[in-house]
């Protein structure tokens, strides 16, 4: 229903796959890595976090369990699979292909 | 590999642990409230405000998790089964209401399938001849006769000269006597020509077909046999082929034995319906002279090559026509090649009925679902405040109307459960009551297509009447509805527009279904009013037919003939008894052209012709034929008595109009006729058309039995009794048997039985589209008194009020019949002006009715007004009887 509108389409997958790829993190903290990440540029909405991750889920590219958070509390922790890593391989390519078709057309023109 | 079974796993998680899903979801998302409002305080807020502006930046948080099961895929089942319990307990509480919908919904589904089950049998299935499109019948017409048999001879031309045809044959029937081992009995067979099976692209089971060679004169003593008679008569012996079948007292040669599933293709002259079996077949003989082609009896049947239409073939066939015109010009001028597709000749009488029949079921199908989606508007309207409150809650529309859709599906997926068992029922029935000789009834059945077809009908119902009030939900007002409290009269104002529309519309569909019925009914007691031209009442008839060897000459014949009245006149009860070539309305139509008339000459290219009959002195007498002048036969007229015919007033109109026509005289067979050549007419009987519905009878003329210039093998008996006539039949079976005991006595009938089977046709329409019209106009009754009595239930307390304020019941009547009989009349008129279009395709069904009767059509418009005063009538009683105190009480 809604999409990230402050994202281009299907990056928001590939930004989770990456962060995920360094450690395992809850959604809280998905979303906290990305903004800082990004020096605040990309601000990812809860309202569209929490589908893709349930999606990402459903699709097997990441797995959850229940950790203890920083804090101690439970929290709900995702952790890339093996098909994840695979998938986010490509979608790095994918990424990469089209970023540099788009600055080579900005140069240009 | 490993990434899908993660993939099943979680799917079956999300579906079978649904609680813990569930929970894990909520306490996912409150963790992620409580780091944002911790996140809050430690940027300064205060706790209360930190957790509101937590709240916030979760702009809610029903729809990301509602967001975040969509993600899982399972919600689509879960609601589906949520919609369904819900939908299900929603009707239970009102089973009156689902009952009614179901009903009519099982009625109307059940009328489609099974009249589905009759039109996918005989129109939909496939006839069962290899490349059926490349099969097709042939047949000449001229002036005179519009599709009639070929000549044997013209055939033979046909066959040697043509480029269009793969094969061809030709076919005539001609039953035969089984004789030797055991009864003798009749059985159903056919001469046909070389390469008939391979027309059909049938294969004989054992043995071989017949070829071109059995056809010449003296080859002919071979014969083929169905797969039921090798069981019967040679007990399944596979050395079958090469032994003796004893046909009519002389010896066949067994060659071939044809597979159990044959089915006969179906033919005209001496009907054999398509579909029917057939036992024995004989090589037809080319044998006479080839220049004389008058006699035209054959029925051609072929086997286009591929590629080739069935109007290159006719185009072809003509061209050839018109060299055998100039080749042989007396008889071959002035005629015609028709080709038509088999399947068009089997189909075609039954395929414009069956139409009718699935239009008119439609029609119904329709109706019911008017009614259902008037129905579920009225129910909607009690939920609109449900609806809006769910909205309100943050539901999508696309999921209420989902819901809605569920409901309406159940509805009719009960409705059409309960239809497809009144269809397996109702199939049979219709099969038992198809008029006789209805081309493939044995291959109707309930089958899986049917099933399809029904499931298909039963979905799409359920969603076309969903659709309305569903729709309706979709643009309810929220504001509005919330504030209203439900009540909403403003609001439902497009609703009320809604409803009753759909009640123009069912009150219109019944209209042209009444009309239909109306015309058809007139059509119908028309045809039981016309004069069918003998009485039939107390009259039983049978057919003897004798084998050509034992009765060889003509004398012979009537010898047996004249014995058989004899003996048949003097039994107990029987007034008169007569025997003659057939019987009224059996489809019997030998026709003999080309004789001279004395003092006449006919037009060019158009010869003098007439159905030629055979009679015996109280034949007429029997089937109460009245004489108009002259005498009929009396016993004087013998084989050496002068030659006298007696004929029909339609043969003294065509060829003496306004003479008198007894001593005229007929000459049949010489060119330069002697003076004894000469047959006079000495009587002139009343008309018999040769089917009820026909327009006029053809001309006719009857020789005496005794003066039958063709051997007449075959005789109808015909005989008046006293009484009961049933009593008689083990009578003529034991005077048959006196006479010959090798004699079968067939088809035993009343002639009250022919005449009754003659309008079985019409009948079997007038009976099924009358009981779907009934069925509208309940429908249609049924839709406009749920409207009419939803909106007095509105308007009770404006009732009320015009009561205290002085208002008598007659005023509330009339306010009440006004808005009912608006609605009739609108609906009435536009069903009328339906109705005036569609009747035009029933126009080749009637008889003697005009599509367009002003009588049919004004009672139509009254009988559906008056149902509808009375479907208002009820509703309208009870608003007289709004009390004023309650109405302003309630305000």
């Amino acid at each position: 229903m809604s999409k990230p509108s402050d994202l281009i389409q299907g990056t928001l997958d590939l930004l989770i796959l990456k962060t995920l790829s360094l450690e395992p993190k809850h959604g809280w903290a998905i979303a906290k890595r990305i903004q800082q990440v990004s020096d605040e540029v990309l601000q990812v909405t809860q309202g569209a976090l929490y589908p893709a991750l349930h999606r990402l889920e459903q699709q097997g590219w990441i797995r959850s369990e229940w950790r203890a958070s920083e804090t101690g509390r439970e929290a709900k922790f995702y952790v890339l699979t093996r098909a994840g890593r695979t998938q986010l391989q490509k979608e790095l390519a994918q990424w990469e292909r089209l970023s540099h078709a788009v600055g080579l057309i900005t140069r240009m023109a | 590999m490993l990434r899908g079974l993660d993939i099943v796993r979680m799917r079956l998680r999300s579906l079978t642990r649904k609680a813990r899903v569930e929970q894990e979801l909520d306490r996912e998302m409150r963790f992620h409230l409580d780091q944002q409002t911790e996140e809050n305080i430690a940027a300064g807020m205060t706790p209360d405000h930190a957790r509101r502006a937590a709240l916030c930046s979760l702009e809610g948080i029903t729809r990301i998790e509602e967001e975040c099961r969509d993600m899982r895929r399972t919600n689509l089942i879960d609601d589906f089964w949520y919609d369904l319990r819900h939908a299900a307990r929603a009707l239970g509480n009102s089973p009156g209401f689902a009952l009614v919908m179901i009903l009519t919904l099982a009625l109307s589904i059940g009328a489609n399938t099974a009249i589905f089950s009759v039109v996918n049998g005989v129109l939909l299935r496939r006839l069962p001849y290899p490349d059926q499109n490349r099969v097709v019948r042939f047949f000449t017409a001229n002036a005179n006769y519009p599709k009639f048999p070929v000549n044997a001879w013209d055939f033979l031309d046909f066959r040697a000269r043509n480029r269009s045809f793969e094969n061809m044959a030709v076919m005539t029937r001609s039953d035969v006597q089984l004789s030797g081992a055991g009864e003798p009995i009749r059985l159903t067979a056919f001469q046909v020509s070389g390469a008939y099976f391979r027309v059909l692209g049938l294969s004989p089971e054992r043995g071989r077909e017949f070829d071109f060679r059995d056809e010449l004169p003296g080859n002919g003593r071979v014969a083929m046999i169905s797969d039921r008679l090798w069981r019967t008569r040679f007990h399944t012996d596979p050395k079958v082929v090469g032994q003796t079948v004893w046909l009519e007292q002389i010896p066949f040669t067994v060659v071939g034995v044809m597979p159990a599933e044959t089915k006969h293709p179906g033919n005209e002259y001496r009907a054999v319906p398509y579909g029917d079996s057939v036992d024995v077949w004989r090589p037809f003989t080319f044998k006479g002279n080839p220049n004389r082609r008058g006699s035209h009896f054959l029925e051609g049947i072929g086997r286009l090559r591929k590629g080739v239409s069935p109007e290159n073939a006719q185009q072809e066939m003509n061209a050839i026509m018109a060299q055998l015109a100039r080749e042989h010009p007396d008889n071959d001028a002035g005629w015609r090649v028709l080709v038509v597709p088999l399947y068009r000749e089997i189909v075609g009488a039954s395929e414009r009925m069956l139409l009718v029949l699935l239009g008119a079921v439609a029609l119904v199908l329709l109706i019911a679902c008017a009614n259902a989606a008037n129905l579920l508007l009225a129910r909607a309207t009690s939920r609109r405040r449900e609806m809006a409150m769910r909205l309100a809650l943050g539901a999508g529309r696309s999921r209420l109307i989902r819901q809605m859709l569920t409901e309406s599906v159940l509805l009719s997926m009960a409705g059409g459960l309960a239809g497809s068992a009144l269809a397996g029922g109702g199939v049979k029935i219709l099969v038992a009551l198809l008029p006789g000789g209805f081309p493939r009834a044995q291959d109707i059945h309930v089958n899986l297509g049917v099933f399809a077809f029904a499931l298909t009908v039963t979905i799409g119902s359920g969603i076309l009447f969903g659709l309305a009030p569903a729709l309706q939900s979709y643009r309810v007002d929220l504001q509005q509805n919330l504030r209203e409290g439900g009540r909403g009269a403003a609001g439902s104002v497009r609703h009320l527009r809604l409803r009753n529309a759909l009640v123009v519309s069912e009150l219109s569909l019944a209209c042209v279904l009444l009309a239909g019925a109306g015309l058809l009914l007139r059509s119908f007691v028309n045809l039981l009013l016309s004069e069918p031209g003998f009485r039939s009442e107390h009259v039983l008839t049978a057919v003897v037919s004798l084998p050509n060897d034992t009765y060889k000459t003509d004398g012979a014949v009537s010898r047996f003939y004249d014995q058989l009245v004899a003996r048949l006149s003097i039994l107990p009860g029987v007034r008169t008894a007569g025997v003659g070539s057939d019987l009224p309305w059996t489809g019997y139509d030998d026709n003999l052209g080309g004789f001279q008339i004395e003092g006449k000459q006919h037009p060019p290219n158009e010869e003098f012709h007439a159905r030629y009959h055979a009679a015996s002195p109280d034949y007429f007498r029997a089937l109460g034929i009245p004489l108009v002048r002259g005498r009929f036969f009396s016993d004087a007229d013998g084989a050496k008595a002068p030659a006298v015919l007696v004929i029909n007033q339609a043969m003294a109109e065509r060829y003496w109009p306004g003479e008198d026509v007894i001593g005229r005289r007929i000459n049949f067979f010489n060119d330069h006729p002697k003076e004894s050549d000469w047959t006079r007419v000495v009587g002139v009987v009343g008309d018999v058309k040769d089917t009820p519905e026909k327009g006029a009878a053809q001309p006719a003329f009857w020789w005496p039995v005794a003066q039958v210039p063709f051997p007449a093998q075959e005789a109808a008996i015909a005989i008046r009794s006293d009484s009961t006539p049933v009593l008689l039949v083990n009578a003529i079976r034991s005077a048959v048997r006196d006479l010959d005991p090798a004699l079968a006595v067939a088809n035993v009938r009343l002639m009250d039985q022919i005449a009754d089977a003659s309008v079985s046709a019409p009948r079997f329409t007038l009976f099924l589209v009358a009981l779907f019209a009934a069925l509208a106009i309940t429908l249609a009754g049924i839709g406009t008194y749920g409207v009419i009595s939803y909106s007095v239930n509105q308007r009770t307390q404006e009732f009320g009020v015009r009561v205290a304020l002085g208002a008598r019941p007659w005023d509330v009547l009339r306010l009440v019949f006004g808005q009912g009989l608006k609605l009739a009349l609108i609906g009435v008129g536009l069903g009328i002006v339906g109705a005036l279009v569609l009747a035009r395709l029933l126009r080749t069904m009637l008889y003697q009715v005009s599509a367009a009767d002003p009588l049919t059509f004004c009672a139509i418009a009254i009988f559906a007004l008056a149902i509808a005063t009375l479907a208002c009538y009820l509703p309208a009683r009870r608003a007289t009887r709004a009390d004023a105190m309650v109405a302003l009480r309630a305000e």
